[in-house]
């Protein structure tokens, strides 16, 4: 018995709710729907684009893709013969010896053909086009982008100003605590999305960085209620009043000793907060209050399906999907994660 | 994530291998939808402008109810201050003009309350002979008095009427002779003079102004500022009219509005419903209501007008039968989902001209737009045909020029410019929008050339477009961002004329001046020549055509202008609309004309009325 403990290798945090989680199989499933995201966030100009992959052209080889991305961060130029981008004319036109290797969907999100409008969903166009007859399922993997993005950055701002001043507050105490919660009770008097579109109201250009820093500074009170919370159950443990006795500065003791021991309920809020973030975006966007017309996002292409129904079920179904699937894996993996972290769930 | 990173890689290569090999000539079209949609499509053209979509060979029967679907309730119904195209709709049902449209000719010329008119030689003059059998809804007889008063009213400055009243400006004396001549006098000679000094709505003067507070002021008095500010009795009345009860009759118990038109109004509920009832006494039963178009103003006993904002429940209204007529639905309700036989066997689709066009704005001070060649190119660059097709469902009637195509001032000689994009990218070299700092970016002594289409946020038309504009543009090295604004701001950016490009529409008449639109007197102080198109020539045109007596003259100069406009493209002129509606095949005598709103409820009869007769008061 004891041999077997000695030889066991040391049970770390991270392993133990490593395998809690993995205890939870919907939780695990669903994080592997969150990497197939995270794969078309970054991968969505190879699998949706109206540029070849690879193409060779009168003996020369060229990556339309991976140029593109030097057009449009860092100041190259199109070739002379590729000035107009139009691939598809010239692979109309291709000689011998002369091929080109396309993307899955080989249409850009905002590529049109109106003779295509509406057309429900064929081999062509998997998912239909769209009044306009853009291809949907390319508008939805570049639309994943946007939804993602927006996730992600909203609650990175709001968990940064949430942490930092539920933090003071906690620490503190005193008139900072008073005032930082008078903040947050004004804060959230405000109904969330009211202030956000009245804010969207006055902003006169329309952008994807607009939401997310409105987002980021609408939605941080919870956290720093959450911060606080921990911050005063900790505050008065054996190691803060050590740190304290060793005469580290405050800065030292708040970030160093009490923040990351006080993190993981913030992290179990940030996801569910990422699903909440992306559900608002979507909702604004279908408002039209969100991202500009021309930048596909699941919440715009719903709202133009509106007016198409009870014609053209495509647009609704899928982009909902979408949505749908996306809220609901990171809320299960956020109850996972939460889960995982309860001790008092151990086994 | 390793196991699931593989899968993903290896569902990846799988897609390009199925995407390159596997599903090569996987075209689709979606070419059609039904053009007509088993609708019927009103045709003006000719010489006849009305036009009939029932069948024409029943009797006409009185009796009936008529419910109408407007997708916007006016804010007031005083027909001088109401500034909702809606309210003047349903108004000119109750009340009447001295003249009207004569449907035989659409010159303005049917008499009405006057029995006749005279113009002096020098068109400054009119005179109008009332007439003596009018009465009032009330009882009350009409008189010229309540002419006077009306035009005094019209013309008074602290009524909050001066839209309307900026058409009398040159009004400078209006008085009457005897006991049934109205003698209107202005200024200058202007061509659309009659229909403004005979087609202003006469108003009971024992109603608006029973203390007779107008009287003793003549047309000179309230074009002098030193006398209306003087005489608080010009204030006292202005006041008074602008608040009267009569402007906004609201609920089950408001005093009804007294015109003197076929037509009596009836209640009005806010948010739901106005509704008139026919004038059983109304006093010109003896002669032909319209000619050529309406024996009787009243074969229905009344029409409600229902206010439903929402497109979907407006069809739904109509189908479940709570409503009889939709005059306007969306194109995608008209052609793609009312095209069921049941549909089609109760009701009729039908699609009418609107003297109102589209057009695309260029900002003409801008300095990518200064240059006409740029502006030629713009238009060439924009494929309105397949935009018409496939978005606006064939239903615009393409255009050269800001006149209505069914007037006679309209220049069918003056070509289109084609859809011509290599020959647009030409044109715009020539005039020097060329890469020369290599970013992609057409650019001319330091500008790029990358400008903002400005969208209003309800207009789906003007979304897709820009749409369309910046996909297609940016292909030929220009950069299109769209900003899409509340209609409010939206307005406010156009008079401020900080804007690039425009996507905007226009409602005229038959015939129209193009002076507050084109001359460029109007560009700035919020002016409607907000584009800012400046030419000698045409400055001078529209001048003198305004002033121009001689018909036959006046439109040889509007037919030169068209032409100005079509070398300059100061806008890209789109489109003039048709509008998709439908009604219950239960009503007959659905005549379609070519003014505003393009019907008239004066014809309709309800072929399934119970009462062959009117009954008795």
């Amino acid at each position: 018995m004891m041999n077997d403990t000695i030889n066991r290798p040391a049970r770390t945090y991270t392993s133990i709710v490593t395998s809690q989680f993995k205890k939870n199989k919907l939780a695990v499933y669903s994080l592997h729907v969150i990497y197939v995201l995270l794969f078309v966030f970054v991968f969505a100009d190879f699998l949706a684009n109206d540029k070849p992959i690879v193409m060779s052209y009168k003996d020369n080889l060229y990556f339309p893709i991976f140029h593109e991305m030097g057009v449009d961060y860092l100041g190259m130029n199109w070739q002379k013969e590729f000035q107009t981008q139009q691939f598809k004319l010239i692979s109309k036109h291709f000689e011998e010896g002369d091929w080109a290797l396309w993307a899955p969907v080989p249409y850009s999100p905002q590529e049109y053909h109106l003779e295509r409008k509406l057309t429900p969903p064929s081999w062509a166009h998997p998912f239909g086009t769209d009044e306009l007859g853009r291809d949907v399922l390319s508008q939805m993997i570049h639309g994943s982008r946007v939804s993602l993005l927006v996730g992600f950055v909203a609650v990175s701002i709001y968990v940064f100003i949430g942490v930092i001043l539920g933090a003071l507050a906690g620490f503190y105490g005193g008139w900072i605590d008073i005032v930082v919660q008078r903040f947050i009770e004004v804060m959230i008097t405000f109904p969330r999305m009211f202030l956000i579109i009245t804010i969207v109201a006055v902003i006169e250009t329309q952008s994807i960085i607009n939401i997310m820093i409105i987002l980021g500074f609408t939605g941080w009170t919870g956290v720093a209620r959450f911060t606080r919370g921990e911050f005063l159950k900790v505050k008065n443990e054996d190691y803060v009043h050590a740190a304290k006795a060793l005469g580290y500065s405050d800065f030292r003791t708040i970030f160093r000793h009490v923040l990351p021991n006080t993190l993981t309920p913030i992290l179990v809020s940030a996801t569910f907060g990422i699903a909440a973030a992306i559900l608002i975006e979507s909702g604004l966007s279908f408002l039209g209050f969100g991202a500009p017309p021309e930048q596909a996002t699941w919440g715009s292409l719903l709202s133009s399906a509106r007016d198409m129904l009870p014609s053209g079920w495509w647009l609704t179904t899928f982009p909902g999907l979408a949505i749908f699937i996306t809220v609901t894996v990171y809320n299960l993996v956020g109850e996972g994660l939460r889960d995982a972290l309860d001790p008092r769930l151990k086994q | 994530m390793k196991k699931s990173f593989i899968i993903q890689i290896i569902l990846l290569v799988g897609a390009v291998i199925w995407t390159n090999i596997g599903a090569k000539n996987k075209e689709v079209m979606n070419d059609g939808f039904n053009a007509n949609a088993g609708g019927i499509k009103v045709d003006l053209t000719g010489d006849i402008k009305i036009f009939d979509s029932s069948p024409t060979d029943k009797a006409v029967k009185k009796g009936g109810t008529l419910v109408v679907a407007w997708s916007a309730e006016p804010e007031n119904l005083n027909y001088y201050t109401s500034t909702s195209a809606n309210a003047k709709r349903f108004l000119d049902y109750i009340y009447e003009t001295l003249i009207s449209y004569d449907y035989a000719d659409w010159s303005y010329s049917r008499p009405i309350l006057a029995k006749k008119f005279e113009v002096s030689d020098d068109g400054k003059t009119y005179r109008f002979y009332l007439r003596d059998n009018i009465t009032w809804h009330d009882g009350e007889p009409m008189t010229i008095d309540d002419v006077v008063f009306s035009m005094k009213a019209l013309m008074n400055p602290f009524v909050d009427d001066a839209p309307l009243r900026a058409y009398y400006d040159k009004v400078i004396d209006a008085h009457a002779e005897g006991d049934s001549v109205f003698v209107i006098s202005t200024s200058e000679y202007y061509f659309m003079n009659l229909e403004f000094l005979g087609g202003f709505a006469i108003m009971p003067k024992h109603i608006w102004d029973p203390k007779g507070y107008m009287d003793e002021f003549t047309i000179a008095d309230l074009n002098d500022p030193r006398v209306t500010r003087e005489r608080s009795e010009i204030r006292q009345f202005a006041d008074d009219f602008n608040a009267h009860s009569q402007g906004r009759p609201v609920g089950f118990d408001a005093e009804p509005i007294i015109g003197s038109g076929p037509w009596r109004f009836d209640k009005w509920i806010t948010g739901e419903y106005m509704s008139m009832v026919r004038n059983d006494s109304y006093w010109n039963k003896d002669e032909i209501y319209i000619p050529l178009m309406a024996e009787d103003g009243t074969n229905l006993d009344k029409i409600i007008i229902k206010t439903i904002q929402d497109p979907t429940a407006m069809l739904t209204a109509l189908k479940s039968g709570e409503v009889d007529f939709l005059p306007r639905m969306r194109a995608i309700q008209y052609f793609e989902q009312t095209n069921t036989d049941d549909f089609l066997d109760q009701f009729q689709k039908v699609t009418y001209n609107v003297p109102a066009y589209s057009y695309i704005g260029w900002n003409n001070d801008k300095p990518y737009f200064q240059d006409k060649r740029v502006r030629q190119a713009m238009t060439m660059l924009v494929d309105r045909d397949s935009y018409n097709k496939y978005i606006g469902y064939d239903l615009g009637v393409p255009t050269i020029g800001p006149f209505y195509i069914f007037g006679k001032q309209y220049n069918h000689n003056v070509p289109r410019w084609p859809y011509d994009p290599i020959r647009a990218v030409e044109l715009i070299e020539e005039a020097g929008w060329i890469d020369h700092d290599g970013d992609g970016i057409r650019d001319k002594d330091g500008v790029p050339f990358s400008f903002i289409f400005s969208v209003s946020a309800g207009s789906r038309g003007a979304k897709y477009l820009s749409l369309m504009m910046k996909e297609d543009l940016r292909k030929i090295g220009i950069n299109v961002d769209i900003r899409q604004l509340e209609w409010s701001v939206y307005v406010e950016n156009l008079r401020d004329r900080q804007f690039d490009v425009v996507m905007l529409l226009w409602i005229g008449g038959l015939e129209t001046d193009p002076y507050q639109i084109w001359h460029s007197d109007n560009i700035g102080s919020r002016g409607s020549n907000y584009i800012g198109f400046r030419n000698d020539e045409a400055d001078s045109l529209i001048k003198n055509a305004r002033y121009e007596i001689d018909e036959v003259k006046r439109n040889a100069m509007y037919y030169r202008l068209q032409e100005i406009f079509h070398d300059e493209q100061p806008y890209t002129f789109m489109f003039y609309q048709r509008d998709p509606g439908a009604y219950t095949k239960r009503f007959n005598g659905v005549k379609w004309i070519p003014i505003r709103p393009g019907y008239n409820f004066a014809s309709w009869w309800d072929n399934q009325s119970v009462s062959a007769m009117a009954p008795s008061n």
